[in-house]
């Protein structure tokens, strides 16, 4: 075998640093570009933007145009986005709270539970629902879990959490926050659960085995050793599922009741979301001659890239906070303290 | 040894089963209900003639549409799959802690960025500005940054778990770090790396948004041009379709969203089983 | 040695993207590009509202002129503006016609009427389904601006004699932007001041916090939303009038400009026309929302074709002026064959006069 050359080696290294940095790549390129259509709104709205609740238009059909800051937009323009932030989060939150246990759950189920072959199959059929186009999520909710929703859970949730006053009634239609979140919550778990599914797989039979033969039960042998092993690798798929609930547009447009002006007061009133609302406010935006709809709406797509960016940073701090609450180091072997 | 343990124990070991085994039932009743809706709306439209005509106005075949969703999913894998495998190698094999984390950042955020926004990026950069017009090399590209973030990091994360022991073992045989990373590190993470690329490709096959902003829509079969021609795609089906008061377009909206999640199980039964069959 | 699967699984990879390709190169007669050997392709984009008749349309026009090419989208009036005026398709369908400062920005457009649309206010009150309740603007304006309940006075006056629940109303709003938006925005700013002052009229508008209030997708969202909730109201196009009979919805009947309340029948939408063809100014620009008339009814609006008068070349031009000849034409597209199917009512013969003049000025 013949002594690979050092450039050889230099080169396999930078081409593959290339390929990893396309991402970076991309990203840059869509930050850019919006950041370019997003400055005239920066501009126009000011800090306003970020705690106004107000989304206007302005009137594009009779009212004269405005010049605020130098820039020129319809009369009556104005922009916050307050209301569509608040949903985001409320609906990432929701849905993370339930995707999160739930797909755990299905991991250890196919890791640790389940024979082989009905773990493969169940495999495929969870996978599988990652593969349902975001319309089809979005018919569902309309059809199946908003009036779920509206006629039964929400009802019951009043009767048991009513006394904290988010969760008070009126229940409304069913169509809103807690029917959003559900909904982004089936379809982040296939991305969760299969990703952790692989992990958990993963974990070295030796340290499983030193668990068993000091006599734990199989529940314990998670808790103390699987899941602390695999933990920083969940919460790498925990924050892939969190990207597309974020993220996702015609599912939630469908599910959310579309709330604009209002900010929601339980969690059952209509909302609405940053991604959704680009989706629903875009075609309109074109008629707006200034441009400034359509600036706004990249002033918006802008502000979601920096919460995700935020989201992301907080995540090493979430993990050591786990990690002080679970009392445990991964990858040590799962000693207790 | 005392080999009983605590009813206490036993008793928290069971109940644990028990809500395990809840947690897969709630994953697996909303899937079953959706394929129950789409199968029964869909299965009505579905016929032979489906796949060989195409689109006319409010009825008529998905063949253009099929068509141009392989073609989009097949062209974006070829861009995603060897930036994504390879990028990931680089990550979990040769890049620092320190750049490692600033990729991974880079990663999830693009991940985060709503599709319609990768659309709209698409249109004026690809559509707009460099002159293609609507065509597949946008849409192709446009999926290539959904599906990315997908197939690296799950590759990244099963490439780190491939365990330490076998890096040394080929090292210390005399191999470069390069060729233990693709010869031992790849072959290791091929099953996690292939859940990368089903999730990627499921979710790729389920963008609207993007598409109609880069790929268009095309009532008329692919061409053969990679841009300056529009293509049909089955999300467009299933969103638009949906919104027309005749029953003919609704049955198509239905059948095509039935293809597509067909479509996704063939891909990720047929991955699987090519996977196992050149088992490690 | 043998390669790793990865590079296999690569190489396969690659195969099958170059055999797709040149796959559906084998594909039907090529289509590349807007003029090429005669064949033109053609691509109509906009109007949800427009896209079930364009798609109804198209089949038997391309069936006849194999050489043309047309592929529609519904993708809503403010992209089929958009891209009519950029170029990126030839012709832009939307309910609303270009607003002034876009028209000064681009001149050129050409907004060209191809048929009369109208609206439908839909309710679903238990109980009073069958009825057709009699609204008027002000009303509207009021549920679609503060909670509002059934029973409430600005409804009661307007309906004596009938008994009306003490039931919060649920308005439904559009949230997508929407020509149906627009109309019944305007019928709102056209006869209530206070709307006018407030959130006026628009594809998309700033809707008043209504607690309770929701937005749909989509005139079948809105359909949806009547049937799961009740003591809902939505506005909805004439084209789901089947789909709201159907469902059992409740119609209402719409004050107008003379004081008489209305529903929308082919009777009632041509008055309207009838009432405002005269005033119809050369560009076709106008609103048909409250027109005057004792037979009126208050919400119709000419659909339009956004053409931009210099198209690419010479063949294209053709192309598009021929199609929208025949689209026009009361034995062609404007027959009833054809409008039926989606409950639009034909131009009157003065107002296919004028856009056929516009069309004319099509060229390159």
């Amino acid at each position: 075998m013949s002594r690979p050359t050092p450039w050889r080696e230099s080169l396999i290294r930078a081409t593959s640093g290339i390929c990893a940095a396309s991402a970076l790549f991309f990203l840059f390129a869509v930050l850019a570009v919006m950041f370019v259509f997003a400055w005239p709104s920066i501009i126009f709205n000011g800090w306003h933007f970020l705690w106004g609740v107000p989304w206007s238009i302005g009137n594009l059909y009779g009212g004269n145009f405005v010049v605020h800051n130098g820039i020129e937009a319809p009369q009556g323009a104005e922009y916050g986005m307050l209301v569509f932030l608040v949903g985001t989060v409320l609906t990432s939150l929701i849905a993370l709270v339930v995707a999160v246990p739930v797909s755990l759950g299905v991991a250890v189920f196919l890791t640790e539970v389940a024979p082989a072959r009905l773990a493969a199959a169940v495999g495929v059929l969870v996978e599988l629902l990652s593969g349902v186009p975001s319309v089809v999520f979005g018919l569902w909710g309309v059809e199946v879990v908003a009036p779920l929703v509206g006629h039964g859970l929400g009802i019951f949730l009043t009767r048991t959490l009513g006394f904290i006053p988010f969760f008070a009634g009126p229940v409304g239609t069913g169509v809103g926050l807690l029917s959003a979140g559900l909904v982004l919550a089936v379809m982040i778990i296939p991305i969760i659960a299969a990703i952790s599914r692989d992990i958990l797989a993963r974990v070295p039979r030796d340290m499983k085995e030193q668990g068993l033969a000091l006599g734990v039960t199989r529940w314990e042998l998670v808790r103390t050793i699987v899941l602390p092993y695999a933990r920083s690798g969940i919460i790498g798929a925990v924050v892939l599922g969190l990207g597309r609930a974020m993220g996702e547009t015609m599912a939630v447009l469908m599910v959310s009741g579309s709330a604009i002006n209002i900010l929601p007061h339980n969690v059952y009133s209509p909302v609405g979301t940053m991604a959704a609302n680009i989706v629903a406010l875009l075609d309109s935006a074109m008629t707006d001659s200034t441009g400034m709809a359509v600036h706004a709406l990249a002033e918006l797509a802008l502000a979601l890239f920096m919460i995700t960016l935020i989201v992301n940073l907080l995540v090493p701090v979430v993990t050591s906070g786990v990690n002080i609450i679970a009392g445990t180091v991964p990858g040590a072997g799962g000693e207790k303290h | 040894m005392n080999g009983k343990t605590s009813a206490g124990r036993r008793m928290k070991n069971h109940l644990l089963t028990v809500l395990v085994v809840v947690a897969a039932l709630a994953c697996l009743v909303p899937l079953v209900d959706i394929v129950w809706i789409v199968a029964a709306k869909g299965l009505a439209a579905m016929s032979w003639s489906l796949l060989t005509t195409v689109t006319s106005g409010v009825a008529g075949g998905l063949a253009n549409a099929i068509s141009g969703t392989i073609l989009l999913v097949v062209l974006a894998l070829v861009f995603a799959a060897p930036l994504g495998i390879i990028g990931g190698l680089f990550l979990s094999e040769f890049a620092s802690t320190r750049v490692a984390w600033f990729l991974r950042q880079g990663i999830d955020i693009l991940n985060g960025v709503p599709s319609i926004v990768l659309g709209y990026f698409g249109y004026v950069t690809m559509v707009e500005w460099l002159g293609w017009g609507f065509s597949l090399l946008a849409g192709a590209i446009t999926l290539t940054m959904v599906m990315l973030p997908y197939i690296m990091r799950a590759a990244e994360i099963a490439m780190t778990r491939v365990p330490r022991g076998w890096r040394e073992a080929s090292l210390a045989l005399g191999a470069t770090h390069s060729t233990t990373a693709f010869r031992i590190v790849l072959r290791g993470a091929l099953p996690g790396t292939l859940t990368g690329l089903i999730i990627a490709v499921g979710r790729a096959m389920g963008e609207t948004a993007p598409l109609i902003y880069t790929a268009g829509w095309s009532n008329y079969m692919p061409t053969a041009s990679l841009t300056h021609s529009p293509v049909g795609y089955l999300t467009y089906v299933v969103w638009t379709f949906i919104e027309e008061p005749f029953a003919s377009a609704h049955a198509l909206a239905y059948a095509a969203a039935l293809i597509l999640m067909l479509m996704v199980l063939a891909f990720n039964v047929g991955g699987r089983l090519l996977l196992k069959r050149r088992a490690l | 040695m043998r390669k790793p699967k990865a590079w296999k699984l690569l190489t396969g990879l690659a195969v099958a993207g170059v055999l797709a390709v040149s796959l559906a190169g084998c594909g039907t007669s090529s289509s590349t590009g807007p003029s090429s050997g005669g064949q033109v392709s053609l691509l109509e984009t906009g109007s949800t509202l427009l896209y079930p008749l364009f798609n109804i349309w198209v089949p038997d026009y391309t069936a006849k002129n194999t050489n043309i090419h047309i592929t529609t989208q519904g993708t809503g009036s403010g992209t089929g503006i958009s891209q009519a005026t950029n170029g990126s398709a030839q012709i832009g369908a939307s309910d609303a016609y270009m607003n002034d400062a876009f028209l000064q920005k681009t001149p050129g457009m050409l907004n060209i009427p191809m048929a009369i649309s109208a609206q439908q206010i839909n309710y679903n009150v238990p109980g009073l389904n069958d009825v057709h309740l009699k609204l008027n603007g002000p009303a509207l304006a009021k549920i679609y601006s503060q909670t509002t309940y059934w029973d409430d006075p600005a409804i009661a006056t307007l309906n004596p004699g009938m008994k009306l629940p003490h039931k919060v109303i649920v308005p439904v709003h559009r949230s997508d932007g929407s020509g149906d938006t627009f109309i019944f925005t305007q019928y709102l700013t056209f006869s209530t001041p206070s709307w006018k002052a407030g959130p006026n009229a628009g594809l998309n508008i700033s809707w008043p916090a209504v607690q309770g209030g929701v937005g749909a997708n989509g005139n079948p969202g809105m359909v949806q939303a009547l049937q799961q909730n009740q003591y809902s109201i939505a506005y909805v196009g004439i084209s789901w009038l089947d789909q709201t009979n159907a469902a059992k919805l409740g119609e209402a009947q719409l004050q107008n400009y003379d004081g008489n309340f209305v529903l929308p029948t082919p009777d009632t939408i041509q008055a309207a026309a009838n009432a405002l063809y005269k005033t119809t100014p050369q560009d076709e620009r106008i609103s048909l929302v409250f027109a005057s008339g004792a037979n009126s009814y208050p919400i119709i609006n000419y659909e339009y074709a956004i053409i931009n008068q210099k198209q690419a070349n010479a063949d294209t031009a053709t192309a598009v002026k021929n199609f929208l000849t025949w689209a026009l034409s009361p034995t062609g597209g404007g027959s009833t064959t054809y409008l039926d199917k989606v409950h639009f009512q034909p131009l009157p013969p003065s107002i296919v006069t004028l856009s056929q003049n516009q069309i004319n000025k099509i060229g390159s």
